[in-house]
Parts: structure tokens; sequence; C-alpha cells
């Protein structure tokens, strides 16, 4: 249990997705703008990341490795991840309408998000167990959301902040982002 | 060899796998709530650009809103299917309104003709953006279109192009949709919308105020004589003075396009008679092409 909270928390925090591991780069700029679709972009990401490890770790040692082709982990857990994204947004579309329209346009593009390979991909190079990789996951997810949750509230404030005039905009963003990645080093070997 | 095989196979399964699991989960899951049907219709009708003219993030957002108010149709309408008429048509009998009369929704003009002399070359990242970040772009005027094209790289209907000999963006009126995509993006701020009916604009956008000494810096430059204001007869063109620039109304300020010493009092097509003179013909269209 305790191995659990560790990789939860090295997940989250130490190896963090965004800010140590440079994944999801992308919606962590695009989707930081405003607090209220960062929640609704974590959200989805941290759902998807968990329901794309729980499928993808079973395909990877069922399948893949008695047949001896890892090397196409890559298309097949593309082609994995979207096509779960589709039944997805599908089912919460049908199911809950009011959630469909929280997530709006985020859902569907996770489905090239390279936090959500990402970490299927560790998961099986850190040869996890299924739960471990489960755990992973959902630090993982809960890792991204609260960057994207620092980072919107960061810039909220730094909209209405009186920034010069060349740093407006996109390089202050910049800017912040690498001060939370020195701020997030300090984890760094905190858990394993 | 055989891993090959295997590989294909592998792949092959998995897809198959996925897409029967999409159709399954579409029959199984419940079917989707009353409201998305009809809003699902009504975006069959829409032209799916998903350009934002509107004011909603898409086409589906805006058939959401439809289908829930009608009333949306007319506070704002979509500016793609004003064009069409066949689409507006078969919308409005869908929904039993009558939705010919939308206005005449907004254009978008830029506010300059190009023709500033270079003064140096520029070589980094091909946008307007960047090229007003790191200095001035190539032109001499600080208000002279950059020409690197960001607004038409926007435009969800292809309507601007960059007149290459003048480094000067270009928009064509005819497949214009007034959605302001392209003011939001003009680092320069030179593309402002105006009504659809509004005859004459004037293709310059150099504040005096800021830079008197300016005014050389171009052969097509506004070089605040006010003579346009001084011909005009019934107040159709005044002077702004917060930007030291002319401003027109409705009417077809004939003298003053006329009287204008650098010819940049340009007529539009909404009033296809007329063609627009000198240095004003690579900025619209004529009607006949």
């Amino acid at each position: 249990m305790s191995e659990l909270v560790a990789i939860f928390f090295s997940m989250a925090l130490v190896n963090n997705m965004v800010l140590v591991k440079f994944l999801g780069l992308c919606p962590f700029f695009g989707v930081s703008k405003k607090l209220s679709s960062a929640v609704s972009m974590g959200v989805a990401v941290m759902l998807v990341m968990l329901v794309a490890s729980a499928v993808t770790w079973p395909l990877f040692h069922l399948l893949l490795v008695p047949s001896g082709v890892e090397f196409m982990r890559t298309v097949i857990f593309i082609l994995v991840i979207a096509s779960l994204v589709q039944i997805i947004e599908m089912a919460i579309k049908r199911t809950n309408l009011t959630l469909y329209n929280a997530l709006g346009i985020y859902l569907p593009l996770i489905t090239t998000n390279c936090a959500v390979l990402g970490i299927t991909f560790i998961n099986i190079d850190s040869e996890y167990t299924f739960i471990q990789s489960l755990a992973a996951a959902l630090g993982a997810g809960v890792g991204f959301s609260l960057v994207l949750i620092i980072m919107s509230g960061i810039r909220e404030r730094l909209d209405l902040a009186d920034t010069p005039k060349v740093f407006r905009g996109a390089p202050i963003a910049f800017i912040i982002a690498g001060l939370l990645g020195l701020a997030f080093l300090a984890f760094g070997g905190m858990v394993g | 060899m055989t891993s090959t095989i295997l590989a294909v196979i592998s792949l092959s399964a998995v897809g198959l796998i996925a897409g029967v699991a999409i159709f399954v989960a579409n029959r199984i899951l419940p079917k989707e709530d009353k409201s998305l049907e009809k809003a699902n219709e009504v975006k069959e009708f829409l032209p799916g650009a998903d350009c934002g003219a509107c004011g909603k993030p898409g086409c589906f957002a805006y058939a959401q809103a439809v289908a829930k108010d009608i009333e949306v149709l007319e506070a704002t309408p979509c500016r793609i299917l004003a064009k069409d008429e066949e689409s507006s048509k078969q919308l409005g009998e869908y929904l039993g309104v009558d939705l010919a009369d939308a206005g005449p929704g907004s254009k978008a003009i830029i506010h300059c003709t190009g023709d500033s002399p270079a003064i140096g070359s520029y070589n980094g990242v091909p946008t307007c953006g960047a090229a007003v970040l790191v200095g001035a772009g190539e032109k001499e005027c600080p208000y002279a279109c950059v020409g690197f094209g960001d607004c038409g790289a926007v435009c969800p209907v292809d309507a601007i192009t960059v007149d290459r000999e003048r480094q000067v963006a270009v928009v064509d009126w005819k497949e214009c949709i007034g959605c302001g995509m392209c003011v939001q993006t003009c680092p320069r701020k030179l593309i402002e919308l105006v009504s659809a009916d509004t005859p004459q604009y004037l293709g310059c956008n150099y504040l005096a105020r800021k830079d008197v000494a300016g005014r050389k810096k171009c052969q097509v430059g506004c070089i605040h004589c006010r003579i346009c204001v001084r011909s005009s007869e019934h107040d159709e063109v005044v002077w702004d003075d917060a930007t030291d620039l002319p401003r027109f109304d409705t009417t077809l300020a004939e003298a003053a396009i006329e009287k204008c010493p650098r010819k940049i009092i340009i007529k539009t097509i909404a009033f296809p008679e007329v063609v627009a003179a000198g240095t004003a013909e690579s900025q619209v269209e004529e009607p006949a092409n």
C-alpha cells in the first residue's frame, strides 16, 4: 500500500508530467488561460489517463509481449487511446449532458495529448504491475491538473498585472512556466 | 518475417476490436438527449466552418443555442449561412421562421494600401506577429501592413490574400463574412469591421498625433490635410480628433474621394457601379471578376 502511495506522489509531484517530464506542454499553455477551463481539462485528462492505463497495460502484457511485437506499442497505443476517447465521449454525451458541456471540446482534444501516451509508456518502462500502473496514472493525472490549475490561477492574476509590454502574453507565461518548473525541482529526490 | 506478420495481425486485430467496440457502444448506450437531437439537426444546415463569428465556440455550440432559443438566430445570425440562400431557406423551413432579412452584416477593411518603402530585410519567422515583436517589419511606416498574412491565415473563408508586390493584405468583400478573426489577429490593429453597406474607407491608419514627421514616409499615407472634410456637403465626412483621421458615414462621399490628394479614400463594392480609382484598384476587387 505504501508503495502505491509512493508511486502516486512520485508521479504527481517529483516526476510531474508537465514540469519535470515536459509532456503535455501544449494544453499546459493552451488551456491555462482560465481557471474554469483548466479544471475541466484537468479532470478530462485524469479520466482518460486512468482508462488508457487500465486498457494498455493488459494489452501490452497479454498481447504484444507473447507475440514478440513490443515495438508496435506506439501505434497500437495511439489507436487504443483514440478509440477509448471516442467511446468515453459518446458515453458522457448520452448519459450526462451537463458534464459533456462542462468538458466541452477538451475531451476529443486529449486524443492526441502526449501526456496520455506518455503515462502508458512510463507504466511499461518502469515495469509496474497493473495496480501500480493505475496508481501512477492517477498520480500523473492529479499532477497534470495541479500544474494546470496553478498556472491558470497565476495567469488570471497576471492579466491584471502591469507587465512590461514586450513580456505580455506568451513570453511571461513561458517565464512563469520556468519558475514553476524550478519550484517543482524542489520535490526532486523526495520519493523514488 | 514472422514478427512482421504478427505486427500486422496484432494491429489489425486491435483496430478491428476498437471499431467493433465503438459500434457496440453506439448501440448499447442510451439515445441522446432530446435537446441534442434537435441541435444535431440544426447543425446539419450550418456551414461547419467553426469560425466563431456568431460568438459561440463552434457550429455545434451555435446549433445548441438555436435549438434552445430560436431568437439566437436573429440576435447573432450566422454570417456564412446568410450568404448561402439555399441552406438558409432550408433551415428557415425546418425551424418555421423567415431568415431572409439578416441585415447588411459586417465586412473587414484594411487601413493600409501598402507602398511604404522598405528600410531593411526581415529574415525571421514569417508571421506579422513575430516581425512586429522583434522590430517593425521591413517597412518604414510604423502603421503599415506588415504583409506576412497573419490575417489571411486565420480567415475561415480565405477571403484575405496578400498582394506580394505591395506587401499588403487585401480583403475580398464578396467572400468576407465579417467574423472579425482578422481584427484580433493583426498586430498593427489595421483591420476594422464596418457595416457591409459602407461605401468608402480610408486606406491609411497613420496617427499624426504621434509622429508628425512621419507623413513623408509613404506615398499613399494620409497627410491630414482635411480636404475631405471641407469638400463634404452634408457632414458625411467628419474629422476624428482622437485619431486625427477622417471618419465616414454610410453615404457616398464622391467629392472627398475625388479631392483626396493621396487618393486613399477607397470605394467599396457596396456600390458596384463604381470601380475604385488609382491606388485603390488592388485593394477592392472589381465586381466583374
